[in-house]
């Protein structure tokens, strides 16, 4: 199914751009390990991988007008072929020779290391090494599952419910600093109190896959900031990305930075220990599905499963307004909450109506029509896919006149320009804010226009200059 | 020529009718400009955007 693909097709995976940021010599570091070069070649899209396949087994490089002759001569497949080889440039997989692209070949480092990932051997122990067996009763993957599950839901749960008067369970302090730092939660009134923004409601409705590396992403940020090994840390996730569910691997050779990580990664729902001071650890579903796959949490229980989308969908919208969701799942009904007014609560159905209050409510929020209208179009039930268009036109106009109705006013900060002594002088400086881009609004009768702030600094130092050169030139003042 | 510090305000017809009418009471208005313009003292914005919120509010009835 082409959501769960880590790599959708035309999307590139949100880790490779910061890949492409680090140094030659970081990135080479990270391809000394097996587990990294595997999972990196997990995260890239299909040509590319065909590419590094291709050049794999070979011991000389190749020229590169003969890899060019495997391209099909169209603009689309070439242009597909160039971005391909320039990604694995920006990787450094393929190391780029000066001048023009003679010759393809591999990294060195990573050939090597990713040889030996695929036929195993060597004492790299980049893949983990296996706790000793019959120490304790081993952990079941039914645990591991619903561990992740709780610590995963936990997060969302709490993002979802503040501001709305319910204390749900919070999570530890260095999930609610990520969750403040990536900008999805933030500091109310300048108290300690934390509510979701917008940035995190449309955290809600991304599938859990992008959910789980948007908060990663955001944690090799501050990574880098507390001076952690970065490398160690890519490697770290790689290793976990790696791992069998199920199965319990010791820390005896993890660094400093890998057994920081494992107290930050236990928060996050990723590893499990039995102990703060256990010497082995357990990889759940969260972490062992990170550059595969398959979905990240078991799918009965999935949050906002946008995987499966056709066997998940619970929402049903009439023309009349109402919603039922076929849902008994705490979290769903807490994101519902944030735009619908729930009437009634069964078993497995709860029954609401989106209002002009609820949807207001949800836009005060910092919530737009359109991600609710996206969420809604996300979860609706299999029933409501014969439907076209899926959702009633009349509810979706609603919800986007509400907003438009919310925003009757828009508001710029900035100067009004006005008392120009001639039309030429006006044009000027007109034609210079056009540069800028600053100009919102203009009236040529008048001679004035209202640029904004960010131009002010700009066109007063160009209003100067034009001066200088008037009174310099036959004292055209303005 | 002279430069106005301010905010820009952008609404349609009767919106700005309103914010004339509101003007009479506490003045905040730096220039009118046209039918949909206005530019107003920046430290006013949100006060007028929750008075104007009130104001519009009156004119809404609901079923519950």
């Amino acid at each position: 199914m082409a959501v769960l693909d880590p790599t959708p097709s035309g999307a590139q995976h949100i880790l490779l751009p910061f890949l492409y940021s680090q140094s030659q010599t970081s990135l080479t570091r990270l391809y000394t390990r097996p587990s990294a070069c595997l999972a990196i070649y997990r995260l890239l899209s299909p040509l590319e991988r065909q590419i590094i396949m291709s050049l794999l087994w070979l011991e000389s490089s190749v020229p590169a007008s003969v890899f060019a002759s495997w391209v099909h001569p169209n603009k689309v497949a070439k242009q597909q072929y160039d971005t391909a080889i320039s990604s694995l440039t920006r990787l450094h997989i393929i190391p780029s020779t000066p001048g023009t692209l003679a010759k393809l070949l591999l990294h060195p480092t990573f050939k090597a290391s990713f040889r030996t990932a695929l036929t195993g051997g060597g004492t790299h122990q980049s893949f983990g090494v296996p706790a000793d067996k019959g120490e304790k009763r081993s952990v079941n993957v039914e645990f591991l599952d619903s561990y992740a599950v709780e610590r995963w839901e936990t997060i969302l749960h709490y993002m979802v419910s503040s501001g709305t008067g319910q204390s749900p369970v919070r999570p530890s302090q260095g999930v609610l600093y990520l969750l403040q730092r990536s900008g999805l939660m933030s500091a109310f009134g300048g108290g300690s109190v934390l509510r979701i923004t917008s940035a995190g409601f449309q955290f809600l409705l991304h599938p859990p896959h992008s959910q789980l590396w948007d908060l990663l992403l955001q944690y090799l940020h501050m990574a880098e900031e507390r001076r952690m090994d970065l490398v160690g840390v890519l490697s770290f996730l790689f290793m976990l990305s790696t791992m069998e569910l199920g199965q319990d691997y010791s820390t005896e050779n993890l660094d400093q930075t890998q057994n920081a990580m494992l107290e930050d990664l236990r928060d996050y729902g990723l590893v499990w220990q039995r102990k703060t001071s256990s010497r082995r650890f357990h990889p759940t579903r969260l972490a062992t599905t990170l550059t595969s796959s398959l979905p990240p949490l078991p799918s009965s229980t999935t949050t906002s499963g946008t995987d499966h989308v056709a066997s998940q969908g619970f929402i049903i919208l009439e023309t009349n307004y109402r919603m039922y969701a076929y849902t008994n799942n705490p979290l769903q009904i807490a994101v519902l909450n944030l735009f619908t007014t729930l009437k009634s609560r069964f078993p497995n159905l709860i029954v609401g109506a989106l209002t002009r209050d609820s949807v207001r409510k949800a836009l005060s929020n910092g919530i737009t029509a359109e991600q609710i209208v996206s969420y809604l179009t996300t979860h609706a039930h299999p029933q409501m896919r014969k439907n076209v268009p899926l959702l009633p036109v009349t509810v979706q106009d609603q919800i986007r006149l509400w907003e438009r109705e919310k925003n009757r006013v828009q508001a710029d900060e900035g100067f009004l320009y006005t008392g120009f002594a001639s039309q030429i002088d006006y044009e000027y400086v007109l034609n210079y804010a056009r540069q800028l881009d600053v100009v919102v609004w203009e009236n040529a009768e008048s001679r004035c226009f209202f640029g904004r702030a960010d131009g002010h600094e700009s066109i007063k130092g160009y209003v100067t200059r034009l001066r200088a050169d008037a009174n310099g030139g036959g004292g055209q003042g303005a | 020529m002279k430069a106005l510090k301010g905010v820009l305000v952008t609404c349609d017809a009767a919106v700005k009718q309103i914010l004339l009418h509101m003007n009479t009471e506490q003045h905040f208005i730096i220039q009118d400009l046209d039918d949909t313009h206005l530019v107003i003292k920046g430290e006013e914005l949100e006060r007028i955007r929750r008075a104007l919120d009130v104001e519009l509010e009156k004119n809404t009835y609901s079923f519950e």
